[in-house]
This record gives C-alpha cells, structure tokens and sequence, in this order.
C-alpha cells in the first residue's frame, strides 16, 4: 500500500472514530449531556468522551476562557496527540461573545490554539453540535482539518500570543509559589 | 579435608577480626575463605549422580569425617539432602560475602568473622550424622547470628532473637535427649524408632524448635525485627541461606530419621500422616499470614520480611503433604527462595547504600537512576510472585499439583490466595523503590554489587528452561526416603493430573513477544519527561514542590478492610503466655515457704505418689 | 525427529487462532457498546467500531513514551493474554493446553496485568498508581471465590488440566448440569464480573474518579495495544469460563462429524462466550460502581460463603 493510500485510510479511521476531551469551562457544556445521551447520541459516530488528553483525538472547548483557564487548555491541548482537532464552541471562543469587555477572558481562542470548526450561538443547540461534528468529518476526508499542522509550523507565535495573554497572571503565580516555599 | 577446612575456616574467623581496621583486606580474604565450601561442594557431586569435569574437582573431599571426643563420636558425612541445602548455602555465601565489600566503609572485621562462623556451623550441620554434631554445630551457628544480631544494635531485635533462639534450641535438645532416652544412640544411621507416643513427643518437639529458625507462624515474631534492623548482607544471607537450615532439620527428621510410613503409624487424614497434615495447615496459615503482614508494611526490609515468612510457610506445606511430588516442590520452592530472597535483600542493600534510605514512601523512581539493580530485582519479584517466566512458578505449580493430588480442598485455595496477594507487596516494591517520580540523583550500584545479584538471578532462568535438572537433583534424595522422583524430561514435568512443558510456555511467549513487538515498532515515539502528565490539566511545572508520588500508605483501604484482624498480632498472643507463665510461676513461688515442716510435708506426699503409682501399675 | 511439517502447521493455526481471538475482541467490543447503547435507548456504534478505534490507535502520527519500562506494558500485555489464549481450549481444540494447566492459565494471565502495571507505575502518574492499587485489590477480591470454584472442580474431576475437563464434559455432561456445579458458576460468574472489570467492579478504570486510572497516560499505539489487552481479555475470560461450565462448547464429537464437527463447535464456543459476555453486559449497564471495600466485602463475605459451602459439598462427597 503506498502512502497515498495509508493516509487515506488513516484519515478514515480517524474520521470514524473521534475520541473526545471536552474542557467544560463555560456555560456551554450544558449542551452536552443531550448530544450525548439518547436524544442525539453522539456514539452512532463512534465519538466518544475520554477522561484524559493523551487518548483524544478532538478538543471541546465550551465556552469563554479566562486567562487562567487558558493555561490548563494549552496544557491539554499540547499534551493531546496528532493528528488532533480543536472544536471552539459558543460565541465566547470565536470573539468574546457577552465577555467581549471583560477584563479577564480571552478574546479569539484561535490566537492561542489552532481551531478547526467554530459553533456559533449562544448557546449552540445539540443540532449545531451534531452539524459541527458533521463538518469536521467533511473536512478530515478532504485533509483540509490541518490545525495540527499549523500549531507545528506556527509555534513560535502561538507561544508568543499564550505568553502575552498570560505574562501578568504567570508573574503572580510565581509570587505565590515563592510565598509558599517560605 | 574436612579438618583442614574447619582449620581454615577459624583461622579465617580470627584473621579477618583481626583485620578490623581494613574493611576491604578483611572481605577479600573472608571471600577466597568462603568458597572453600562450594569446592567441596563440586567434589561431591557424585553424590548427587552428577559427573563433573575433574578441573571443577580440583579440592579432592572425602566422604566422611569421624573424630573421637569422650562421650561419643562426631560424624560427617555427606548425604543427598544435605549435598541439595549445602548448594543453597555455598552457593549464596560467597556473593554475600563479595556485596559485603564495597558495602562496608569500616568496621566490618567482626561482620566477616561472624559470618565465617555461620557458614562454618551450617556446613557442619548439613554434613551432621548424629545428634551431638548436629547440635554442637547447630549451637555454633545460633550464637554466631546473634553476634550479627547484636551488630544490628536494636534491642528488640536482640531480646526477640535471643528468646526464641533459647527456646528452638530449648526445644531441639529436649526432643533430642527423648530421642536418645528411647534408642541410646546418638547416630541417626543406628536409630531404630517405633511407633511410641514418646517418640511422637520427640518428633513434635524437635519440628517446632526448627519452625523458630524457618519463621513458622506463630514462632515467627523474632524474624521481622531481625530482619528489619540488622545490616544487609547479613539479613541476604539469613533469610536466604539460613533459615532453609530449620526446613532441612524438619525434612531430616521427619523423612530421614522417622520415615513416611512411621509418620503414618501415628494416624492419617485423608491419605495423609496427621502429623503432615498439620504441618501443611500451619504452613499455608504462615503462607497467607504473611503475605496480609507483608501488604501492610511501608519499611521495606519489613516488607521483604514478613514477604518471606510468607514464602517459606510453602515449603512447610510441601514437607506436610509428603509425596514425592510435594517435597520436590518445597525444595523447589527453597531453591527459589533462597535466591530470589537473597537478590531482594541485597537489592535493598544497593538502594540504601545509595540513597540512604529503606522507608517505601520516601523513595521512588530508582528504576531509571539503577537500571540493573531494577532488573535484577524484577527477576527476582517474577520469581516471587511466580510469574511463568522465571523458574518460580515451576515450585509453586508442584505445591500446587500436590496439594490438589491430596485432595486438600481448604488448603490450596489459600495457597492460592497468598500466591495473589504476593502480587500486591512486589508492586509496592516496583512501584514504590523503582517507578514513579524520580526523586534522587544517583548513581547505579558498585560493579561489585551487580555482580553478585546477577550471579544469583541465573538459577532463577536456567531452572525455568530446564526443571527437569532440577527434579533430576531430587531423585538421589527421595531415592534415600524409598521414593522415587516424578516422572520428567529436561524442560517437561508430569503429575498423575496434568504436564508442565516449559519449552512451550517459553517458545509461545517469545513467538508473541515478537508479534507484539511488530505492533511496537509500528509507529515512531517520542520520549516525555516524567513531569509531562496528565493532572487534569494543570501545568505541574507550577506545582514542582509537590510530590506525584502515591506510594505512602498506598494499600490503604486493604489495611482498612484487614488491620481489625490482624493487630493483636503474635507477639499480643505470647505477651498473654508469658504473663500465664508469671502467674503460674508467682503461684508455683508460694510452695517455697521456708518452714521446714512444709518441706518434710511434701517429701511425705512425694513418697505417697509414688508409691501409690508403683502400686497401681 | 521432530516433524517440521506438522509444527509449521501447528504454528500457523496457533497464529490464526490468536489473530481470530483477537478479532473476536474488537467485534465483542463494538457488540459491547451496541448493546449498552440499546440498554439506554441510543442507537449506538456500528457493530464493527471496535476495529476502527483500534486502527486509529495504531495509525496516530506521534506517540509518547515515558521510558523503556514504560513500552514494556504495551509488549507485555499484548503478549501475555495472547499466551494465555493460546493455552486455552477453544472450542475442544487444544492448541497448546495440553502442555500446561489451570494453575498456569492463571498465572499466565497476571503476565499482561503486571506489565500494564509496570507501564502505568513507570508513568508517574498519581492517578496510575492509585488505578493499580485498586485492579490489584480487585484482583486479590475476586480470585477468592473463583479460585474455590475451580477447586471444586479440579478435586471433582481429578485432573487439574483444563484440556481434560473439557473431555470429560463431552456429550453434553457439561458442568452446570450438575447441581452444586450449578451454584458453582454463579459464583464464578460474579468472579467473572470482576475479571472482566464491568460494572460493580469497574472500580480500576473509574473514568470519573481517576481519569481510567492505569490508562490515563497511554495513547498513541500504546492505548491501541493495551484496547487490544482488553479486548483479548474478553475472550479469554469467557472462554475460560465456558471451558470450565459449559464444556467449552464441543457440542458435537470430532471423531463422528469430522470437519463439520469443527465449524459448529466454533459458532456453538462464540455463541456461548457471547451469551456469557451478555449477561456480564446486562449486569454493567444498570449498576452504578461499588467502593474498593465493598468490593472486597462482597467477595470475600458473599460470594466466598457460596464457594466455600461448595467446597464442603465436595469434600464431603469425594472420598481420597
Ligand atoms: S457563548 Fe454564551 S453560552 Fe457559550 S460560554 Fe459564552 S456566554 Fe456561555
């Protein structure tokens, strides 16, 4: 089998069988206990919940981020294996949503993390989700979920876009850490 | 020979105390001293039916050894039990002896001498023909571990071990003068024993005083303290080496002195002597006991302690069942024993020699630092927890078989549950000591030290290809009890119910192994560090002050479930004898009143007894 | 002289038998999830998802390691349920059982699970540890009961290999027929339970808890190899708990029938270890997960009752 092939088949398999991580950080992740259960049930495409990065496949993120948040989710994220995909979910992760002012959220999740599907709404119905992971499918055939690719290629700005949005929080995390060591 | 061996051997022992001030002279010389037993050992190996090439015999031995002292005449003689227990010991004591010098920095000339001593009391006791020997030997032995013992400086450890070994020897003399009283002789050759209760009084007797030295519940309380704070190659060597001595005692006299049919005069249960029947009980008690004791323990030199009181109560089951396939097991099961215990031991050694410390919780991640020392070690916990791929399943198998032969329905379901929970103490030694967060920065261990556990670890692989060499090495040995050895071929073992075929266990393993590994190499991988790990997402770079090792109190909901059983404990059990003793003895004390018509009373009575007896018998 | 015609054919069935078992795995796996799904009113996977997720498994561009002793989990596992199938008999067929026994097959199936351990001890991670610490618990809980059962069997039957007892349930004098054997293989089947890590007992991999626990730092081709552990591991527990009550599922003589012998005792073998796996599956899907201790207590207060009235049963019945 030549190599053509074997990615094809590797897209396949991948496509059929997403194992999911999702960061239930916002309100969003109400939405999920629907599209899981026997209402919309998820599972007819072999999509499934795992507990720990290093299994997944997709990456949920549902809803708005705040800074701190946003470490865990890149710790996740780096910590998950290719190829892996990033579901930015709600309003909040595509600009802000009703936390556009805040003080303390992030604004645009694909500044810090490769997203290959944005959900829009506030919140997004379970048909919106099932539509979702519809397109992803749609895009793993065509080779054109490539965020993997991108964080690998662009990394240095991805680092450096992480460590403006945490520079001041990360200080003040090492504050900590010196007290406590006192 | 012989002479000249028990010559160099005290001269050794004043030498090397001598030598207090140079550790390593010391263990040089202690070491060439202490493989003068294994050539001894090679130039009887016609004993054993085994042919060796006449360079392996340079050290011509004879035979036996006779020497005239007034009341009666010391004897040795080489046997095929003791040829077995003798390749145990000279083959451990060597290696012990080499770990030793670069584990000692100072102070080690009476460590060595002491050791020459008990090397020089087991010798002597496995060549024993006769009871004076047997005990003058088995005396010098004694004392010199609690020379070692008192080394060790805990004063526990001193006072249990001193107490129990007063009472095994207590024990052993007082079965050995019934013996005496009943047939007047010393030598075992010329015993002629009957079915009298008075012999069955002695044979009771002298087995429990040797369940002292092999740690049989409930005689086992002195063996974790000594165990637990004693120093290392000496704690390899007496669990290993030394405590195979008291199953040897209880194998030479309940199948070479008293014999299987004799046993079975005195009642059987089910096809087997009641006496055995018992001691099996016992022995799978210890075996499961133990192993619960073992569990619970977070010193791990206490682990590796209660682990082996868990593991020799196997070979007490073995010698209680009594068939050919049985003891082949218990030997089977000594052999294992004596090196998978000693390799652990001296592993142990290793990692406080290198890090200082022996709690289980406090170490950790010593697998990566240690490589060899890890995988010795493994061996050694495969062969302990009976795993087919070392030759420690093939002992556990025959105990098993045996047990199953008998019709013991109670007995091997503990047997196999002890064989499981052993599976819960050798991973808290891997992943305590070994795996997880690497916490220290050291180095492996001193060649000096690999070597020796090494060495000791191949045993364990050559007896897993071949265990018909090892069944073969039994054959003279049963031949002595008119048995003869199970059926066999080098690497196949056949019962009356099933075969063990090593080749194919270990062909179908590598054949699988390597279709494993095709999977294995299907894919490139990158290495991560140890820090690089799923916290639920926090960055434990954050966290470093934070330790991700689980390993204290790691067994904690089984402690939970059996602490209420087992806190009492033995020791509780003979606190509660020795205060019925006091009792018993403050009341004995009130007769003693001093007045001389009390005496003069009971002498009447004394004479009225007796004559009363005289008159009704 | 050995003769290489007949080893070479032997090996080549052990090899398809081995790569049948593990087809099996993966389509229990999928039939698995199918059926719960049904349970809970979903429709659920296709039935063959269990070979797409282990492909996918296989086929991840990068894959982590935490060491050499960490890769010997994915070797050891793999291997050693493998070795434990070949020494089972599967359907009256003996490949290599013959040449061990019981006491073997049980020994043999803790090579795979303390290499897993190894693996997951190697990881560092706390979630790992605590996982073992709890499959090892489970472990010790469960054999108790099953172990007297085997027992049982073992002193009824005289003969401690598994290979033998399959023959002498032939022409349907299968275990359960007889009465005490019948209470025997409720026993079992609650020790099977555990083995199988479903529901009560499906303490170890408590996604929830622990994030499934030993499993928590494996992905990549090592989660593929360990899904392929599980997976086997199915099989070999059902089977050996068909070949120890429902005479393995030789229904029909190979002596008489011939090759049709053969392929109806298979589909009669997968019927039963799916049947067997179906009762373990209806029992998962509505219980929710003991604790550590009451797993233990169940075990070793309950269940071990059962199993011990049954050994005094036999030991009453068996004269040596
Ligand atoms: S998009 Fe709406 S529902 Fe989703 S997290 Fe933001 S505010 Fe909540």
């Amino acid at each position: 089998m030549n190599h053509e092939n074997w990615s094809k088949l590797a897209r396949i398999m991948s496509k059929r069988s997403l194992w999911m991580i999702h960061f239930c950080t916002g309100c969003g992740a109400m939405e999920m206990p629907p599209v899981m259960t026997s209402r919309y049930d998820m599972e007819r495409f072999g999509m499934h919940a795992m507990a720990t990065p290093r299994q997944a496949d997709v990456f949920l993120v549902t809803g708005y981020l705040a800074v701190k948040t946003l470490k865990r989710v890149v710790q996740v994220y780096e910590q998950m294996r290719d190829p892996k995909y990033v579901i930015g979910f709600g309003s909040c992760t595509i600009n802000g949503g009703m936390y556009w002012d805040s003080y303390n959220t992030i604004k645009d999740l694909s500044k810090y993390i490769p997203v290959d599907v944005y959900i829009a709404g506030c919140m997004p119905r379970p048909e919106a989700i099932m539509d979702s992971f519809l397109k992803l499918f749609d895009m793993i055939d065509k080779g054109e979920a490539i965020g993997w690719q991108k964080y690998h290629k662009y990394y240095d700005q991805y680092k450096r876009n992480q460590r403006m949005a945490f520079s001041y929080r990360l200080d003040e995390v090492k504050d900590i850490k010196e007290d406590d060591k006192e | 020979m012989i002479t000249l061996t028990i010559a160099i051997f005290l001269m050794g022992v004043i030498v090397v105390g001598l030598l207090n001030k140079y550790p390593k002279t010391a263990g040089i010389i202690a070491f060439f001293v202490s493989l003068i037993p294994f050539f001894a050992l090679l130039s009887w190996s016609s004993v054993m039916n085994i042919t060796l090439p006449s360079y392996l015999q340079f050290l011509n031995f004879e035979t036996s050894w006779q020497y005239n002292l007034g009341p009666g005449t010391l004897i040795l003689q080489i046997t095929p039990l003791g040829w077995f227990f003798l390749l145990l010991l000279s083959s451990l004591f060597p290696m012990v002896i080499l770990f030793s010098i670069s584990y000692f920095r100072s102070n080690a000339g009476g460590f060595y001498a002491a050791m020459l001593l008990t090397m020089l009391g087991s010798f002597g006791i496995l060549l024993a023909q006769d009871m004076l020997t047997f005990y003058i030997f088995w005396e010098i032995m004694s004392w010199s571990i609690l020379a070692l013992v008192i080394r060790g400086g805990d004063r526990k450890a001193i006072v249990s071990y001193l107490s129990f070994g007063a009472l095994s020897a207590m024990l052993i003399l007082f079965g050995f003068m019934l013996l005496y009283f009943k047939t007047g002789t010393f030598v075992f050759a010329e015993m002629h024993l009957d079915a009298s209760n008075l012999v069955l009084a002695a044979i009771t007797l002298i087995v429990s005083g040797f369940a002292v030295k092999g740690a049989l519940m409930p005689m086992h309380v002195w063996a974790p303290h000594v165990y637990s704070k004693s120093e290392e190659p000496f704690v390899a060597f007496l669990s290993g080496g030394l405590s195979k001595l008291g199953y040897f005692g209880i194998m030479l006299f309940m199948y070479g002195v008293v014999g299987f049919s004799l046993l079975s005069s005195w009642g059987t249960f089910r096809g087997v002597p009641l006496f055995g029947y018992s001691l099996a009980v016992v022995g799978a008690f210890t075996a499961f006991a133990g192993t619960v004791l073992a569990v619970m323990q977070d010193d791990l030199r206490k682990l590796l302690a209660y682990s082996s009181i868990g593991q020799l109560g196997y070979i007490a089951i073995g010698l209680g069942i009594g068939t050919p396939l049985a003891l082949t097991g218990a030997l089977f099961q000594a052999l294992n024993h004596t090196f998978f215990k000693a390799v652990l031991f001296l592993a142990a050694g290793a990692v406080y020699y290198r890090t200082g410390k022996y709690k289980i919780s406090e170490l950790g991640g010593l697998g990566y630092k240690m490589p060899f020392t890890f995988l010795a070690s493994l061996f050694a916990i495969f062969a302990l927890a009976a795993i087919p791929i070392t030759s420690g399943f093939a002992a556990k198998w025959l105990l098993y078989e045996a047990a199953i032969e008998k019709k013991f329905l109670f007995v091997t379901p503990i047997m196999l549950i002890a064989g499981v929970g052993a599976f819960l103490y050798v991973y808290k030694i891997l992943y305590g000591v070994f795996l997880g967060e690497p916490r220290y920065n050291v180095k492996e261990a001193p060649l000096s030290q690999l070597v020796p556990m090494w060495i000791l670890v191949l045993p364990l692989i050559i007896f897993l290809i071949f265990p018909g060499w090892f069944v073969d090495l039994t054959a003279p040995i049963l031949q002595g009890y008119e048995m003869t050895a199970i059926p066999h071929t080098p690497y196949t073992i056949n019962t009356s119910l099933a075969k063990y075929n090593t080749l194919a266990v270990i062909f179908a393993f590598i054949g699988t192994l390597i279709f494993a590994f095709i999977l294995y190499l299907s894919k490139p991988q990158e290495k991560v560090d140890h820090m690089d790990n799923y916290l639920a997402g926090e960055p434990p770079e954050l966290y470093d002050y934070i330790s991700m090792h689980a390993s204290s109190k790691y067994y904690e909901p089984f402690e939970e479930v059996f602490y209420p059983y087992f806190k009492r404990g033995a020791e509780r059990m003979w606190e509660i004898i020795l205060a019925a003793g006091e009792v018993f003895g403050s009341g004995a004390r009130k007769i003693y009143t001093g007045i001389v018509g009390d005496y003069s009373i009971y002498i009447l009575l004394f004479f009225l007894i007796m004559v009363g007896w005289w008159l009704l018998w | 002289m050995v003769n290489y015609i007949d080893l070479t054919i032997q090996i080549l069935v052990a090899i398809g038998v081995t790569a049948l078992g593990f087809a099996i795995g993966m389509l229990f796996n999928g039939i698995a999830r199918k059926i719960t799904a049904r349970i809970q009113n979903r429709v659920g996977p296709p039935i063959y998802q269990g070979y797409i997720d282990v492909l996918k498994l296989f086929t991840k561009k990068t894959n982590i390691s935490h060491g050499w002793i960490f890769d010997l989990a994915a070797l050891f596992s793999v291997a050693g349920i493998a070795l434990a199938f070949l020494f089972l008999p599967v359907a009256g067929v003996s490949l290599l059982s013959g040449e061990g026994d019981l006491f073997l097959i049980l020994y043999l199936l803790a090579i795979p699970a303390l290499g897993f351990a190894l693996g997951a001890g190697a990881s560092g991670n706390p979630n790992a540890a605590v996982g073992i610490m709890r499959a090892l618990m489970t472990m010790l809980a469960y054999e108790l009961p099953l172990v007297m059962v085997i027992i049982a069997m073992m002193v009824y039957y005289d003969t401690t290999s598994l290979a033998v007892i399959v023959q002498k349930q032939a022409n349907m004098h299968w275990a359960i027929f007889i009465p005490v054997f019948f209470i025997g293989a409720l026993v079992a089947d609650m020790a099977l339970q555990g083995m199988l890590m479903e529901k009560p007992f499906d303490i170890p991999i408590a996604p929830h808890e622990i994030a499934t626990g030993p499993m928590v730092e494996f992905g990549g081709k090592h989660l593929g190899a360990l899904m392929l552990y599980k997976m086997m591991g199915i099989v070999v527990e059902t089977t050996l708990f068909v070949d120890l009550f429902l005479g393995g599922g030789v229904i029909l003589s190979v002596s008489q029938f011939g090759w049709l012998a053969y392929v109806v005792n298979f589909i009669v073998w997968f019927l039963l270890i799916l049947f067997v796996f179906f009762i373990a599956l209806l029992i998962n899907a509505v219980f929710p997960r003991f604790r550590i201790e009451q797993a233990l207590k169940f075990y070793w207060k309950y269940d071990a009752l059962v199993g011990l009235l049954i050994l005094i049963w036999i030991f009453v019945g068996v004269t040596p």
